[in-house]
Protein backbone atom coordinates (compact mmCIF):
# COMPACT_ATOMS: atom_id res chain seq x y z
CA UNK A 1 0.00 0.00 0.00
CA UNK A 2 2.94 2.09 1.05
CA UNK A 3 4.70 1.65 -2.18
CA UNK A 4 1.46 1.88 -4.30
CA UNK A 5 1.19 5.51 -2.61
CA UNK A 6 4.71 6.11 -3.24
CA UNK A 7 4.27 5.05 -6.96
CA UNK A 8 1.07 7.19 -7.55
CA UNK A 9 2.92 9.96 -6.29
CA UNK A 10 5.90 9.63 -8.68
CA UNK A 11 3.17 10.41 -11.25
CA UNK A 12 2.35 13.62 -9.89
CA UNK A 13 6.07 15.04 -8.75
CA UNK A 14 7.11 14.18 -12.97
CA UNK A 15 3.96 16.44 -14.16
CA UNK A 16 4.91 18.92 -10.94
CA UNK A 17 8.31 19.15 -13.05
CA UNK A 18 7.58 19.33 -16.34
CA UNK A 19 4.92 21.56 -15.69
CA UNK A 20 7.59 24.18 -13.50
CA UNK A 21 9.71 24.39 -16.96
CA UNK A 22 7.11 26.40 -18.39
CA UNK A 23 6.23 29.16 -16.39
CA UNK A 24 4.05 31.75 -18.02
CA UNK A 25 0.76 28.92 -17.67
CA UNK A 26 0.32 29.83 -14.46
CA UNK A 27 0.51 33.24 -14.93
CA UNK A 28 -2.60 33.05 -17.84
CA UNK A 29 -4.46 30.57 -15.49
CA UNK A 30 -4.93 33.41 -13.06
CA UNK A 31 -5.68 35.83 -15.70
CA UNK A 32 -8.34 33.41 -17.60
CA UNK A 33 -9.80 32.73 -14.34
CA UNK A 34 -10.40 36.27 -13.87
CA UNK A 35 -11.82 37.11 -17.22
CA UNK A 36 -14.09 33.92 -16.72
CA UNK A 37 -15.35 34.93 -13.37
CA UNK A 38 -15.39 38.77 -14.34
CA UNK A 39 -17.48 37.30 -17.33
CA UNK A 40 -20.25 35.34 -15.36
CA UNK A 41 -20.50 38.35 -13.24
CA UNK A 42 -21.31 40.64 -15.70
CA UNK A 43 -23.96 38.03 -17.91
CA UNK A 44 -25.50 37.74 -14.34
CA UNK A 45 -26.05 41.32 -13.59
CA UNK A 46 -27.60 41.69 -16.71
CA UNK A 47 -30.12 38.57 -17.06
CA UNK A 48 -30.56 39.12 -12.96
CA UNK A 49 -34.07 39.81 -11.71
CA UNK A 50 -35.98 38.70 -8.56
CA UNK A 51 -38.39 36.42 -10.56
CA UNK A 52 -34.88 34.79 -11.63
CA UNK A 53 -33.71 34.27 -8.16
CA UNK A 54 -37.31 32.70 -6.96
CA UNK A 55 -36.81 30.02 -9.67
CA UNK A 56 -33.41 29.22 -9.29
CA UNK A 57 -33.38 26.64 -6.41
CA UNK A 58 -30.02 27.14 -3.98
CA UNK A 59 -28.99 30.21 -6.20
CA UNK A 60 -28.88 33.18 -3.72
CA UNK A 61 -27.80 34.86 -7.20
CA UNK A 62 -27.72 33.92 -10.74
CA UNK A 63 -23.39 34.63 -10.57
CA UNK A 64 -22.96 31.80 -7.80
CA UNK A 65 -25.41 29.75 -9.52
CA UNK A 66 -23.64 29.68 -12.74
CA UNK A 67 -19.90 29.91 -11.26
CA UNK A 68 -20.89 26.32 -9.45
CA UNK A 69 -22.19 25.18 -12.83
CA UNK A 70 -19.14 26.39 -14.98
CA UNK A 71 -16.49 24.96 -12.42
CA UNK A 72 -18.26 22.05 -12.02
CA UNK A 73 -17.60 21.78 -15.99
CA UNK A 74 -14.40 22.34 -15.31
CA UNK A 75 -13.93 19.00 -13.41
CA UNK A 76 -16.46 16.88 -15.37
CA UNK A 77 -14.18 17.89 -18.61
CA UNK A 78 -10.99 17.02 -16.78
CA UNK A 79 -12.18 13.83 -15.65
CA UNK A 80 -13.34 12.54 -18.80
CA UNK A 81 -10.34 14.44 -20.52
CA UNK A 82 -7.20 14.01 -18.73
CA UNK A 83 -7.11 9.87 -19.50
CA UNK A 84 -6.71 9.96 -23.07
CA UNK A 85 -4.46 13.01 -22.67
CA UNK A 86 -2.17 11.25 -20.77
CA UNK A 87 -2.06 8.65 -23.04
CA UNK A 88 -1.48 10.60 -26.09
CA UNK A 89 1.06 12.52 -24.53
CA UNK A 90 3.18 9.20 -23.61
CA UNK A 91 2.69 8.20 -27.13
CA UNK A 92 3.64 11.54 -28.34
CA UNK A 93 6.72 11.52 -26.32
CA UNK A 94 7.41 8.14 -26.93
CA UNK A 95 7.33 7.13 -23.33
CA UNK A 96 4.45 4.62 -23.28
CA UNK A 97 6.56 1.84 -24.00
CA UNK A 98 9.28 2.71 -21.30
CA UNK A 99 6.21 2.68 -18.91
CA UNK A 100 4.86 -0.10 -20.15
CA UNK A 101 7.81 -2.62 -19.57
CA UNK A 102 8.35 -0.84 -16.07
CA UNK A 103 7.06 -3.02 -12.69
CA UNK A 104 4.01 -0.09 -12.39
CA UNK A 105 1.12 -1.77 -12.98
CA UNK A 106 -1.31 0.01 -15.66
CA UNK A 107 -4.14 0.96 -13.29
CA UNK A 108 -1.17 2.65 -11.05
CA UNK A 109 -0.21 4.72 -13.92
CA UNK A 110 -3.03 5.23 -15.36
CA UNK A 111 -4.59 6.72 -12.32
CA UNK A 112 -1.10 8.69 -11.52
CA UNK A 113 -1.35 10.31 -14.23
CA UNK A 114 -4.19 11.80 -13.53
CA UNK A 115 -3.54 13.14 -10.60
CA UNK A 116 -1.62 16.09 -11.69
CA UNK A 117 -4.08 17.52 -13.97
CA UNK A 118 -7.12 16.82 -11.24
CA UNK A 119 -4.80 19.14 -8.75
CA UNK A 120 -4.11 21.70 -11.27
CA UNK A 121 -7.55 21.94 -12.07
CA UNK A 122 -8.79 22.20 -8.61
CA UNK A 123 -6.35 25.28 -7.82
CA UNK A 124 -8.00 26.81 -11.65
CA UNK A 125 -11.09 26.26 -9.77
CA UNK A 126 -10.21 27.46 -6.22
CA UNK A 127 -8.72 30.59 -8.23
CA UNK A 128 -12.03 31.16 -10.01
CA UNK A 129 -13.69 30.92 -6.39
CA UNK A 130 -11.08 33.40 -5.02
CA UNK A 131 -11.91 35.98 -7.66
CA UNK A 132 -15.83 35.43 -7.13
CA UNK A 133 -15.75 36.18 -3.83
CA UNK A 134 -13.01 38.98 -3.63
CA UNK A 135 -14.62 41.05 -6.35
CA UNK A 136 -18.26 40.11 -6.69
CA UNK A 137 -19.30 38.50 -3.25
CA UNK A 138 -19.64 34.60 -4.22
CA UNK A 139 -20.58 33.80 -0.41
CA UNK A 140 -17.45 31.21 0.64
CA UNK A 141 -18.55 31.35 4.32
CA UNK A 142 -22.02 29.01 3.64
CA UNK A 143 -20.19 26.12 2.22
CA UNK A 144 -19.92 22.92 4.01
CA UNK A 145 -16.26 22.26 2.49
CA UNK A 146 -16.19 18.65 3.85
CA UNK A 147 -19.41 17.76 1.75
CA UNK A 148 -17.42 19.94 -0.92
CA UNK A 149 -15.18 17.33 -0.44
CA UNK A 150 -16.18 14.11 -0.52
CA UNK A 151 -19.08 15.59 -3.66
CA UNK A 152 -16.12 15.93 -5.84
CA UNK A 153 -14.44 12.67 -4.92
CA UNK A 154 -17.77 10.71 -5.74
CA UNK A 155 -17.74 13.18 -9.21
CA UNK A 156 -14.57 12.07 -9.78
CA UNK A 157 -14.85 8.62 -9.40
CA UNK A 158 -17.92 8.54 -11.15
CA UNK A 159 -16.73 10.04 -14.51
CA UNK A 160 -13.04 9.20 -14.10
CA UNK A 161 -14.69 5.66 -15.48
CA UNK A 162 -15.83 7.68 -18.68
CA UNK A 163 -12.27 9.26 -19.03
CA UNK A 164 -10.94 5.96 -19.27
CA UNK A 165 -13.38 4.51 -21.24
CA UNK A 166 -12.38 7.44 -23.72
CA UNK A 167 -8.87 6.77 -23.31
CA UNK A 168 -9.53 2.87 -24.47
CA UNK A 169 -11.82 4.29 -27.54
CA UNK A 170 -8.48 6.06 -28.45
CA UNK A 171 -6.07 3.30 -27.66
CA UNK A 172 -8.50 1.13 -30.41
CA UNK A 173 -8.81 3.48 -32.86
CA UNK A 174 -6.28 6.11 -32.24
CA UNK A 175 -8.99 9.09 -32.31
CA UNK A 176 -10.51 11.14 -29.25
CA UNK A 177 -14.09 9.86 -28.48
CA UNK A 178 -16.75 11.58 -29.87
CA UNK A 179 -18.82 10.53 -27.40
CA UNK A 180 -17.17 12.12 -24.79
CA UNK A 181 -18.04 15.62 -26.27
CA UNK A 182 -21.26 14.55 -26.68
CA UNK A 183 -21.84 13.74 -23.24
CA UNK A 184 -20.40 16.80 -22.56
CA UNK A 185 -22.44 18.90 -24.65
CA UNK A 186 -25.54 17.05 -23.40
CA UNK A 187 -24.82 17.51 -20.27
CA UNK A 188 -24.49 21.20 -20.05
CA UNK A 189 -27.98 21.15 -21.56
CA UNK A 190 -29.56 18.86 -19.46
CA UNK A 191 -27.18 18.73 -16.69
CA UNK A 192 -28.10 21.88 -15.23
CA UNK A 193 -24.73 23.70 -15.53
CA UNK A 194 -25.77 27.28 -16.33
CA UNK A 195 -29.71 26.91 -15.50
CA UNK A 196 -32.55 24.74 -13.81
CA UNK A 197 -33.61 21.42 -15.36
CA UNK A 198 -37.44 22.29 -14.31
CA UNK A 199 -37.33 24.77 -16.95
CA UNK A 200 -37.00 22.58 -19.69
CA UNK A 201 -39.61 20.47 -21.62
CA UNK A 202 -40.88 17.50 -19.27
CA UNK A 203 -38.86 14.47 -21.59
CA UNK A 204 -35.47 16.33 -21.26
CA UNK A 205 -36.25 16.54 -17.81
CA UNK A 206 -36.55 12.80 -17.88
CA UNK A 207 -32.96 12.12 -19.78
CA UNK A 208 -31.75 14.54 -16.91
CA UNK A 209 -33.15 12.80 -13.99
CA UNK A 210 -31.47 9.86 -15.11
CA UNK A 211 -28.18 11.77 -15.82
CA UNK A 212 -25.51 11.84 -13.03
CA UNK A 213 -24.58 14.64 -14.17
CA UNK A 214 -27.28 16.30 -12.61
CA UNK A 215 -27.12 15.09 -9.20
CA UNK A 216 -23.28 15.61 -8.85
CA UNK A 217 -24.08 19.04 -9.90
CA UNK A 218 -27.51 19.46 -7.70
CA UNK A 219 -25.07 17.89 -4.70
CA UNK A 220 -22.44 20.35 -5.38
CA UNK A 221 -24.61 23.19 -5.37
CA UNK A 222 -26.27 22.78 -2.06
CA UNK A 223 -22.86 21.61 -0.23
CA UNK A 224 -21.55 24.93 -1.43
CA UNK A 225 -24.15 27.58 -1.70
CA UNK A 226 -26.41 25.94 1.38
CA UNK A 227 -23.90 24.26 3.42
CA UNK A 228 -25.86 20.91 3.40
CA UNK A 229 -24.05 18.47 5.17
CA UNK A 230 -22.55 14.92 3.79
CA UNK A 231 -25.72 12.87 5.54
CA UNK A 232 -28.09 16.36 3.45
CA UNK A 233 -26.44 15.57 -0.02
CA UNK A 234 -26.72 11.34 1.06
CA UNK A 235 -28.98 10.61 -2.01
CA UNK A 236 -27.18 12.38 -5.04
CA UNK A 237 -24.39 10.97 -3.35
CA UNK A 238 -25.59 7.61 -3.33
CA UNK A 239 -26.65 7.20 -6.98
CA UNK A 240 -23.27 8.77 -8.16
CA UNK A 241 -21.35 6.40 -6.13
CA UNK A 242 -23.33 3.81 -7.40
CA UNK A 243 -22.76 5.09 -10.80
CA UNK A 244 -18.72 5.03 -10.25
CA UNK A 245 -18.68 1.54 -8.59
CA UNK A 246 -20.24 0.23 -11.37
CA UNK A 247 -19.01 1.73 -14.30
CA UNK A 248 -15.37 2.31 -13.02
CA UNK A 249 -14.08 -1.31 -13.54
CA UNK A 250 -16.33 -2.01 -16.26
CA UNK A 251 -14.21 1.05 -17.86
CA UNK A 252 -10.62 0.01 -16.41
CA UNK A 253 -11.99 -3.85 -17.74
CA UNK A 254 -12.42 -2.47 -21.27
CA UNK A 255 -9.67 -0.22 -21.00
CA UNK A 256 -7.18 -3.75 -20.27
CA UNK A 257 -8.81 -5.65 -23.18
CA UNK A 258 -8.34 -2.63 -25.35
CA UNK A 259 -4.95 -2.46 -24.48
CA UNK A 260 -4.47 -6.42 -25.16
CA UNK A 261 -6.01 -5.37 -28.63
CA UNK A 262 -3.37 -3.29 -29.74
CA UNK A 263 -0.82 -6.01 -28.06
CA UNK A 264 -2.56 -8.68 -30.52
CA UNK A 265 -2.75 -5.87 -33.68
CA UNK A 266 0.79 -4.28 -32.64
CA UNK A 267 -0.66 -1.34 -32.73
CA UNK A 268 -0.29 -0.06 -29.39
CA UNK A 269 1.96 3.37 -30.34
CA UNK A 270 0.70 3.57 -34.11
CA UNK A 271 -1.09 7.33 -33.94
CA UNK B 1 15.01 -21.14 -28.20
CA UNK B 2 16.79 -20.85 -25.36
CA UNK B 3 19.10 -18.03 -23.79
CA UNK B 4 20.86 -19.07 -20.77
CA UNK B 5 22.33 -16.92 -17.49
CA UNK B 6 25.57 -15.24 -18.89
CA UNK B 7 24.84 -15.60 -22.91
CA UNK B 8 24.36 -13.24 -25.45
CA UNK B 9 22.49 -14.37 -28.26
CA UNK B 10 21.98 -11.78 -31.18
CA UNK B 11 18.98 -11.95 -33.41
CA UNK B 12 19.87 -11.34 -37.39
CA UNK B 13 17.79 -10.96 -40.08
CA UNK B 14 16.83 -8.14 -42.96
CA UNK B 15 14.57 -5.74 -41.98
CA UNK B 16 10.73 -7.13 -41.68
CA UNK B 17 12.22 -10.54 -40.22
CA UNK B 18 10.78 -10.51 -36.81
CA UNK B 19 13.77 -9.36 -34.89
CA UNK B 20 11.95 -6.07 -32.86
CA UNK B 21 8.89 -8.17 -32.83
CA UNK B 22 10.41 -10.69 -31.11
CA UNK B 23 11.85 -8.34 -28.50
CA UNK B 24 8.49 -6.76 -28.04
CA UNK B 25 6.80 -9.82 -26.94
CA UNK B 26 9.51 -10.34 -24.75
CA UNK B 27 9.03 -7.19 -23.11
CA UNK B 28 5.44 -8.10 -23.07
CA UNK B 29 4.25 -5.17 -25.29
CA UNK B 30 3.10 -7.69 -27.85
CA UNK B 31 1.26 -10.63 -27.06
CA UNK B 32 2.15 -13.88 -29.72
CA UNK B 33 -0.31 -14.46 -32.53
CA UNK B 34 0.90 -18.24 -32.03
CA UNK B 35 3.23 -20.28 -29.39
CA UNK B 36 4.28 -18.76 -26.07
CA UNK B 37 7.16 -17.18 -24.43
CA UNK B 38 8.94 -17.20 -21.23
CA UNK B 39 11.57 -15.26 -19.54
CA UNK B 40 13.15 -15.60 -16.12
CA UNK B 41 10.58 -18.74 -16.25
CA UNK B 42 7.65 -16.32 -16.55
CA UNK B 43 5.36 -16.67 -19.53
CA UNK B 44 5.32 -13.41 -20.95
CA UNK B 45 1.22 -13.40 -21.89
CA UNK B 46 0.06 -14.56 -18.93
CA UNK B 47 2.43 -13.11 -15.82
CA UNK B 48 3.51 -10.58 -17.72
CA UNK B 49 4.52 -8.02 -14.09
CA UNK B 50 6.72 -10.98 -12.87
CA UNK B 51 8.44 -11.31 -16.13
CA UNK B 52 9.04 -7.26 -16.43
CA UNK B 53 10.32 -7.85 -12.77
CA UNK B 54 13.55 -9.19 -14.66
CA UNK B 55 13.22 -7.15 -17.57
CA UNK B 56 15.63 -4.61 -19.05
CA UNK B 57 14.33 -3.17 -22.38
CA UNK B 58 16.08 -0.79 -24.57
CA UNK B 59 14.27 -0.29 -27.93
CA UNK B 60 15.36 0.41 -31.24
CA UNK B 61 13.62 3.70 -32.44
CA UNK B 62 11.37 4.67 -29.13
CA UNK B 63 13.43 6.16 -26.83
CA UNK B 64 11.21 8.00 -24.99
CA UNK B 65 11.97 10.70 -22.50
CA UNK B 66 10.52 13.44 -21.17
CA UNK B 67 12.13 16.13 -23.08
CA UNK B 68 11.59 19.47 -20.38
CA UNK B 69 13.45 17.29 -17.94
CA UNK B 70 17.16 16.22 -17.49
CA UNK B 71 18.51 13.61 -18.18
CA UNK B 72 18.73 12.75 -14.32
CA UNK B 73 15.22 13.20 -13.67
CA UNK B 74 14.50 11.33 -16.26
CA UNK B 75 16.72 8.26 -14.66
CA UNK B 76 15.23 8.90 -11.71
CA UNK B 77 11.94 8.85 -12.62
CA UNK B 78 12.35 5.45 -14.76
CA UNK B 79 14.23 4.03 -11.73
CA UNK B 80 11.70 4.54 -9.23
CA UNK B 81 9.30 2.86 -11.65
CA UNK B 82 11.94 -0.01 -10.98
CA UNK B 83 11.79 -0.10 -7.51
CA UNK B 84 15.09 1.62 -6.62
CA UNK B 85 14.99 4.57 -4.58
CA UNK B 86 17.30 6.78 -2.32
CA UNK B 87 20.94 6.26 -2.37
CA UNK B 88 20.97 3.13 -4.14
CA UNK B 89 19.12 4.98 -6.87
CA UNK B 90 21.48 8.03 -6.97
CA UNK B 91 24.69 6.19 -6.70
CA UNK B 92 23.46 3.61 -9.70
CA UNK B 93 22.69 6.87 -11.77
CA UNK B 94 26.27 8.23 -11.04
CA UNK B 95 27.98 4.89 -11.53
CA UNK B 96 26.53 4.34 -15.33
CA UNK B 97 26.63 7.91 -16.21
CA UNK B 98 30.35 7.91 -15.08
CA UNK B 99 30.92 4.45 -17.01
CA UNK B 100 28.86 5.81 -20.23
CA UNK B 101 30.27 9.42 -20.21
CA UNK B 102 27.28 10.81 -19.58
CA UNK B 103 28.17 13.34 -16.17
CA UNK B 104 28.64 16.34 -18.27
CA UNK B 105 25.59 16.08 -20.22
CA UNK B 106 23.33 14.31 -17.41
CA UNK B 107 22.02 17.73 -15.93
CA UNK B 108 20.87 18.79 -19.19
CA UNK B 109 17.36 18.78 -20.42
CA UNK B 110 16.89 16.07 -22.93
CA UNK B 111 15.63 17.80 -25.53
CA UNK B 112 19.15 19.59 -25.48
CA UNK B 113 21.36 16.63 -26.35
CA UNK B 114 22.03 14.58 -29.17
CA UNK B 115 20.74 11.44 -30.82
CA UNK B 116 23.33 9.48 -29.88
CA UNK B 117 23.48 10.55 -26.09
CA UNK B 118 19.95 9.66 -26.12
CA UNK B 119 20.77 6.46 -27.21
CA UNK B 120 23.34 6.56 -24.68
CA UNK B 121 20.95 7.73 -21.56
CA UNK B 122 18.11 4.92 -22.64
CA UNK B 123 20.71 1.69 -22.86
CA UNK B 124 21.57 3.05 -19.39
CA UNK B 125 17.73 3.05 -18.38
CA UNK B 126 17.84 -0.27 -19.63
CA UNK B 127 20.12 -1.69 -17.34
CA UNK B 128 20.11 0.65 -13.97
CA UNK B 129 17.75 -1.58 -12.32
CA UNK B 130 20.69 -3.89 -13.15
CA UNK B 131 17.89 -6.71 -14.62
CA UNK B 132 18.84 -10.40 -15.19
CA UNK B 133 17.54 -10.55 -18.63
CA UNK B 134 18.66 -7.55 -21.12
CA UNK B 135 16.70 -7.16 -24.15
CA UNK B 136 18.12 -4.42 -26.57
CA UNK B 137 17.47 -3.53 -30.13
CA UNK B 138 19.84 -2.27 -32.16
CA UNK B 139 21.74 -1.11 -29.13
CA UNK B 140 24.54 0.73 -30.79
CA UNK B 141 22.46 2.30 -33.79
CA UNK B 142 23.31 6.09 -33.15
CA UNK B 143 26.58 5.69 -31.03
CA UNK B 144 30.03 6.82 -32.77
CA UNK B 145 32.61 4.77 -32.87
CA UNK B 146 34.01 5.23 -29.62
CA UNK B 147 30.82 4.75 -27.70
CA UNK B 148 29.46 1.67 -29.47
CA UNK B 149 32.73 0.10 -28.71
CA UNK B 150 33.01 1.08 -24.86
CA UNK B 151 28.94 -0.23 -24.64
CA UNK B 152 30.15 -3.26 -26.39
CA UNK B 153 33.16 -3.87 -24.00
CA UNK B 154 30.77 -2.88 -20.77
CA UNK B 155 28.22 -5.43 -21.94
CA UNK B 156 31.06 -8.07 -22.26
CA UNK B 157 33.19 -7.56 -19.00
CA UNK B 158 30.59 -6.26 -16.52
CA UNK B 159 26.95 -7.22 -17.66
CA UNK B 160 27.89 -10.97 -19.25
CA UNK B 161 30.76 -11.92 -17.16
CA UNK B 162 30.72 -10.42 -14.09
CA UNK B 163 26.93 -9.87 -13.81
CA UNK B 164 25.74 -13.36 -15.40
CA UNK B 165 23.10 -11.67 -17.21
CA UNK B 166 21.05 -13.13 -20.36
CA UNK B 167 21.46 -10.60 -23.50
CA UNK B 168 18.98 -11.06 -26.42
CA UNK B 169 19.65 -8.24 -28.88
CA UNK B 170 18.94 -7.31 -32.50
CA UNK B 171 21.57 -5.67 -34.99
CA UNK B 172 22.86 -5.33 -38.19
CA UNK B 173 26.29 -4.69 -37.39
CA UNK B 174 28.41 -7.97 -38.06
CA UNK B 175 31.43 -7.36 -35.86
CA UNK B 176 29.00 -6.32 -33.28
CA UNK B 177 27.38 -9.80 -33.42
CA UNK B 178 31.06 -11.73 -33.74
CA UNK B 179 32.26 -9.93 -30.90
CA UNK B 180 29.37 -10.14 -28.55
CA UNK B 181 27.12 -13.02 -29.24
CA UNK B 182 27.78 -16.56 -28.46
CA UNK B 183 25.15 -17.86 -30.33
CA UNK B 184 23.43 -16.25 -33.65
CA UNK B 185 19.66 -16.52 -34.52
CA UNK B 186 19.16 -16.11 -38.22
CA UNK B 187 15.57 -14.81 -38.79
CA UNK B 188 13.92 -14.53 -42.15
CA UNK B 189 9.76 -14.46 -42.29
CA UNK B 190 9.28 -14.50 -38.70
CA UNK B 191 11.04 -17.82 -38.34
CA UNK B 192 14.50 -18.90 -36.82
CA UNK B 193 16.03 -20.55 -39.88
CA UNK B 194 19.85 -21.14 -37.91
CA UNK B 195 21.01 -20.87 -34.18
CA UNK B 196 24.18 -21.78 -33.12
CA UNK B 197 27.81 -19.88 -32.50
CA UNK B 198 29.68 -17.69 -35.05
CA UNK B 199 31.86 -20.15 -35.58
CA UNK B 200 30.06 -23.09 -35.96
CA UNK B 201 26.95 -21.41 -38.49
CA UNK B 202 30.37 -20.33 -40.75
CA UNK B 203 31.48 -24.12 -40.18
CA UNK B 204 28.15 -25.82 -40.75
CA UNK B 205 27.49 -24.02 -44.21
CA UNK B 206 31.05 -23.74 -45.16
CA UNK B 207 31.22 -19.88 -45.15
CA UNK B 208 33.96 -18.02 -44.85
CA UNK B 209 31.97 -14.93 -42.93
CA UNK B 210 28.81 -14.22 -41.28
CA UNK B 211 28.08 -12.05 -43.95
CA UNK B 212 27.96 -15.12 -46.56
CA UNK B 213 26.19 -17.67 -43.98
CA UNK B 214 23.45 -15.19 -43.21
CA UNK B 215 23.10 -14.52 -46.54
CA UNK B 216 23.11 -18.12 -47.76
CA UNK B 217 20.28 -19.37 -45.10
CA UNK B 218 18.23 -16.54 -45.96
CA UNK B 219 18.59 -17.63 -49.63
CA UNK B 220 19.92 -14.02 -50.72
CA UNK B 221 21.99 -13.00 -53.33
CA UNK B 222 23.91 -9.98 -53.86
CA UNK B 223 25.62 -9.05 -56.94
CA UNK B 224 27.16 -5.36 -57.83
CA UNK B 225 26.89 -4.07 -61.30
CA UNK B 226 30.31 -2.95 -62.97
CA UNK B 227 28.74 0.77 -62.82
CA UNK B 228 27.94 0.81 -58.88
CA UNK B 229 31.90 0.04 -58.79
CA UNK B 230 34.31 1.36 -61.29
CA UNK B 231 37.97 0.75 -61.49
Amino acid sequence: MRRALRDFFLFFLRDLRIAATYRSPFVFEIIQALLGATMLYYVARFVDSPELREALPQGRSYFTYSLVGFIFFDYLNEAMDTFDRSLLEARDTRTLEPLLVSQIPLSLILAGSAMYPFVATTMRIAVYIAWGAILFGFPLGSANWLSVVVVLLATLLAFSALGILSAAHLLLFKRGNPLKWMILGLSSVIGGMLFPVDILPHWLQIIAKVNPVTYALDAMRRALLDGTSVVGVGRPLLVLVGFGVVALPTSIAVFTWALRRTKITGTLTHS
Amino acid sequence: MEVQPGEAVALLGANGAGKTTLLRILATLLVPTKGHALLAGHDTEKEPAAVRKSLGYHAGSDLGFYARLSGRENLRFFGRLNHLQGADLEGKIQKFAKRFGLEGVIDRQVRTLSSGTVQRLSLLRAILHEPTVLLLDEPTRSLDAIAAAEFRHFLKSEVLAQRRASVLFASHTLPEIEFLADRVAILHDGKILAIDSPAALQKAYGCGSLEEVFLRVTGRNVSFSEEAHPA
